[in-house]
């Protein structure tokens, strides 16, 4: 073999200086926040429901809104939000899932994509009309304004707590599926919901709540976001097809696959924003297909 | 009169980053201008037809060409976005109709890529550059980094920008390229910031714009030293980043609703019929464009598109929202530009109170003159 | 037959006309079998006979069904099957059901108590030793008689009184086989009732009290354990053995 790879004041790697490479990684960490929170939703209602949420990005879209309006109607600001909007726009996913999805399951999942679709598009053009495209103000949290130099790059100090935040959220959701009793019924559910049934356990019940659980955490990364994108109706249609990617890269359904490819494609994309720019959207697509001739049930997932 | 109508279609981004500045807007504009026109009262039958063509050039095709060959259009107006805008261009001449372009930016559309069908009505991006760039080069701002939206309307606005810093003696340090309607700007802020350049310029538009701006406050870019410059802003955008976060902006615009009698009571009545929202300049250009538009066909007693556009060449413009003007051989609309500045907050009175006019930059010299365009139609 | 059908309610669990379909296929035309507390009794017949789906249906896990089904006098047909869990009837699937994603204590502690009385942990480890030393495997990676004895074990913590057995001894080696009898023959002692679907009736011989046998969606007969030899060439037509 080769002898280790050395360089002598290696400053810059293809002309981009180390610290800021570090920076544009810590960006990336950022933004795989979002997407790991995002995908970690979808995965979670894949794994019980066998449904594509296409509804996903709209739902994430109404986090941020109603975390605007909170605060424009209700006078309550950032924290309130974080704490009540995720149960306001879960409890919309309760009533969806109650009224239509849970009218699906017998049918190919197709169905069940065909209407999340129809509903994103719906949910997105009731927003459009009511507040336009060009965005709504929603103001940064006081405690959390300014930021602080690293050396390396100034971090302010909201995208810290963006990656404190999700990471944080992201952990608790796979301990409490992956580690607690809870968690276990929600498993067994996803191999044999009849059996799981059979037992005394709810599940109807239960595939209602975790739909609610999936749309309140696309809702909690919509309030992460409004104060640092525009809050506009189009916000969740643009993201939710990298987040897609996401899923499809990590796996359908894979808990730990869907937060471990958030935060790589988000490091991923932060790099290729540094080397080729142009190509920073599609860059996860790339990935997606590589991994799809590879892989076809994703890096985390096993084949059903 | 070749079918007894007259059909306007208005074609623009009905549902994405640029759908409050053109969008159903530029309809309002459009009927209003029909209204004012007294079409009804003279017996002319005005048609208004509209498409949203979602950014894609492939779709404001599409719609252009079932426009003109199938439903009996006589005009195309408004096309946001440079890339659907030339591509409706073509087409416009290809089928001899006519086009009055108000929200695209591409200063190509009466440079080599002018056609006799199609005048350019509102704004482009020489002119933006030679406003915006010419007032911040002189008040010291000569480095400067682009991100630029990575299509034909930032290309241009970055190229012809990037002229007037060169002419003006200052340099540019580097520039990004970012794909349309993208989210997050972090990256390439921190590119910005890394590059040291005194200037940020965003040669881009709409979501973007605002997008950028509200994560460059959040990244300290203005609190350590460097100055954001708006290429290309809209009254909606401002709107919708709030004072707080949009005071201070520098750019330029050709009209604002509130510079006199007349414009206010245009935009009164036109945020009225528009959600409330007030128009941008390109509402106001679709509006101009139309009345004289109408005016021309007319004058003819024809609407057959070449025609037409020679004749509105040949008049000049009057109307309430930009005053007396004209239209040159290239296509070029001609008329002054305003350079603005967004209030402090403490200093806005109203809603939609958003703008002190800095400086007023006479019609011959707020557009590129006519014989450096390379537009073939001029002599 | 007929005599069943007039018999006053004193079983612990009784089925009268049951039917059931899956989707568009009508798999049982009206099912009459009833158990008594505390005893073993077999659905006895060939594939296909409807053995798997009358449990099922006993437990309200066929998408359709109609007719009657009581336990302790109380009628079920009409609830879901987690409520029916709750009422003290407990089930171990046909492949056993062990859950993939759940390690061994996991898949043991699943099904939740639906009753005061259930076997502690330590009763369970008692009766199949052999569970306690895979405690953190995961479930399906136990040989076929572990997890046989997982899926029994599970249900014995619930405290439900009533098990429906579906062929728990198919596939399994002889030895396996005669400790799930001893265990059949231990709850037995204990009084739990069990309802048993099974192929092998030699089998079913050593524990049973009787024997229902299906054909065609329908109970064809019943034959009580000691009258078996006496009705082996009846048993051998109806089996095909």
């Amino acid at each position: 073999m080769r002898a280790p790879f050395r360089t002598t004041a290696m400053d810059s790697i293809f002309g981009v200086p180390v610290q800021a490479l570090f920076g544009q990684l810590l960006i990336g960490l950022i933004n795989g926040s979002f997407y790991a929170l995002l995908s970690l939703g979808l995965a979670v209602i894949f794994g019980l429901l066998n449904i594509i949420n296409f509804t996903h990005g709209a739902q994430y879209m109404m986090g941020a809104f109603v975390a605007y309006l909170l605060a424009s109607k209700a006078g309550l600001g950032y924290w309130w939000s974080l704490a009540l909007v995720p149960l306001v726009v879960g409890f919309t996913g309760v009533v969806i899932e109650r009224l239509m999805l849970s009218k699906l399951y017998r049918l190919d999942h197709l169905y069940g994509l065909l209407l999340t679709f129809g509903l994103a598009l719906i949910i997105q053009g009731l927003f459009r009309n009511e507040y336009g495209t060009s965005g709504l103000p929603y103001a940064m949290p006081a405690e959390l304004a300014g930021g602080r130099n690293l050396g390396f790059m100034f971090l302010p100090n909201y995208r810290a707590w963006v990656i404190v935040a999700s990471l944080g959220v992201c952990i608790g959701t796979w301990f409490v599926i992956e580690k607690t009793k809870l968690g276990s019924y929600l498993r067994a559910a996803t191999e044999n919901p009849a059996l799981v049934q059979a037992f005394g356990i709810n599940v109807p019940r239960m595939i209602t709540l975790t739909y609610g659980f999936g749309v309140a955490l696309a809702a909690f990364a919509g309030v992460m976001a409004a104060p640092i994108y525009q809050v506009s109706p189009q916000m969740g249609a643009d993201l939710i097809i990298v987040v897609f990617a996401v899923v499809v890269i990590g796996g359908m359904g894979s808990i730990m696959g869907s937060i471990v490819t958030g935060f790589a494609l988000g490091l991923i994309e932060g790099l290729t924003k540094v080397f080729y720019p142009e190509a920073s959207n599609t860059v996860i697509f790339i990935i997606m297909a590589i991994v799809l001739m590879f892989k076809p049930a994703g890096l985390f997932g096993s084949q059903k | 009169m070749s079918d007894g109508v007259i059909k306007i279609g208005v074609l623009n981004d009905g549902s994405s980053l640029y759908a409050d500045l053109t969008g159903q807007g530029s309809v309002v504009a459009a009927r209003m201008a029909i209204e004012d026109f007294g079409a009804a009262k003279k017996g002319m039958k005005v048609e208004v037809l509209y498409a949203d063509h979602q950014n894609k050039a492939d779709v404001g095709s599409a719609v252009a060409r079932q426009w003109y060959d199938v439903d009996k259009v006589d005009a195309i107006f408004d096309v946001p976005n440079s890339g659907v805008a030339l591509a409706v261009s073509q087409i416009t001449r290809d089928k001899g109709k006519a086009f009055v372009v108000s929200g695209a930016a591409t200063s190509d559309l009466t440079g080599k890529a002018c056609s006799p069908n199609t005048i350019h009505w509102t704004y482009d991006t020489w002119m933006l550059a030679n406003g915006t760039g010419n007032a911040i080069v002189k008040t010291g701002g000569d480095s400067w980094f682009f991100l630029t939206a990575d299509y034909a309307f930032g290309h241009a606005l970055e190229r012809d920008t990037e002229a007037v810093v060169l002419k003006s003696g200052g340099k540019v340090l580097g520039k990004v390229r970012h794909p349309l309607n993208t989210q997050d700007f972090s990256s390439f802020l921190l590119q910005a910031q890394a590059s040291k350049a005194k200037i940020v310029g965003l040669a881009n538009a709409g979501g973007d714009t605002t997008n950028a701006i509200k994560q460059a406050s959040e990244f300290g870019i203005v609190k350590g030293g460097q100055s954001l410059a708006g290429l290309l802003v809209f009254l909606t955008d401002v709107h919708g980043l709030g004072l707080e976060k949009a005071q201070g902006l520098i750019f330029t615009e050709t009209f604002y609703w509130d510079q006199n009698a007349q414009t206010r009571a245009f935009g009164k009545r036109f945020a009225t019929a528009n959600r409330g929202i007030h128009p941008t300049m390109i509402h106001a250009g679709v509006y101009a464009g139309v009345l004289h538009y109408l005016k021309a066909v007319e004058a003819l007693k024809s609407d057959d598109g070449t025609k037409v556009i020679a004749k509105m060449k040949d008049t000049p413009t009057d109307d309430p929202l930009f005053g007396k003007g004209r239209i040159r051989a290239d296509g070029r609309k001609v008329h002054p530009a305003l350079l603005v500045e967004v209030k402090k907050p403490s200093e806005s009175k109203a809603p939609w109170d958003y703008y002190k006019i800095r400086a007023t930059i006479p019609a011959e010299q707020a557009f590129r003159p006519e014989k450096d365009g390379g537009c073939s139609l001029v002599k | 037959m007929a005599e069943a059908m007039n018999a006053p309610y004193t079983s612990l669990l009784a089925t009268r006309g049951l039917n059931a379909w899956y989707g568009e296929s009508h798999i049982l035309h009206g099912v009459d079998f009833e158990v008594h507390g505390g005893e073993v009794v077999t659905l006895l017949g060939r594939n296909g006979a409807g053995k798997t789906t009358t449990l099922k249906s006993v437990m309200g896990m066929v998408e359709k069904r109609s007719g009657s089904v009581q336990f302790q006098g109380a009628e079920m047909i009409g609830l879901p099957s987690n409520r029916i869990a709750r009422l003290g009837i407990a089930v171990c699937p046909e492949e056993r059901g062990i859950f993939s994603s759940l390690d061994v204590e996991e898949n043991l502690l699943l099904p939740p108590q639906v009753a005061a009385g259930g076997l502690g942990l330590a009763q369970v480890y008692e009766l199949f030793p052999n569970l306690k030393e895979r405690l953190r495997s995961q479930g399906t990676k136990l040989s076929g008689g572990e997890q046989q004895m997982l899926a029994i074990g599970r249900i014995l913590r619930t405290g439900a009184r009533m098990l429906l057995l579906d062929e728990p001894t198919e596939g399994l080696a002889p030895v396996i086989v005669q400790q799930i009898g001893r265990t059949i023959a231990r709850l037995k002692a204990e009084g739990f009732t069990i309802l048993l679907v099974e192929q092998n009736f030699r089998f079913a011989a050593t524990i049973a009290d009787r024997h229902y046998v299906m054909e065609n969606g329908r109970v064809v007969d019943m034959i009580p354990n000691a009258q078996l030899d006496a009705n082996m060439h009846k048993l051998h037509e109806y089996l095909g053995v």
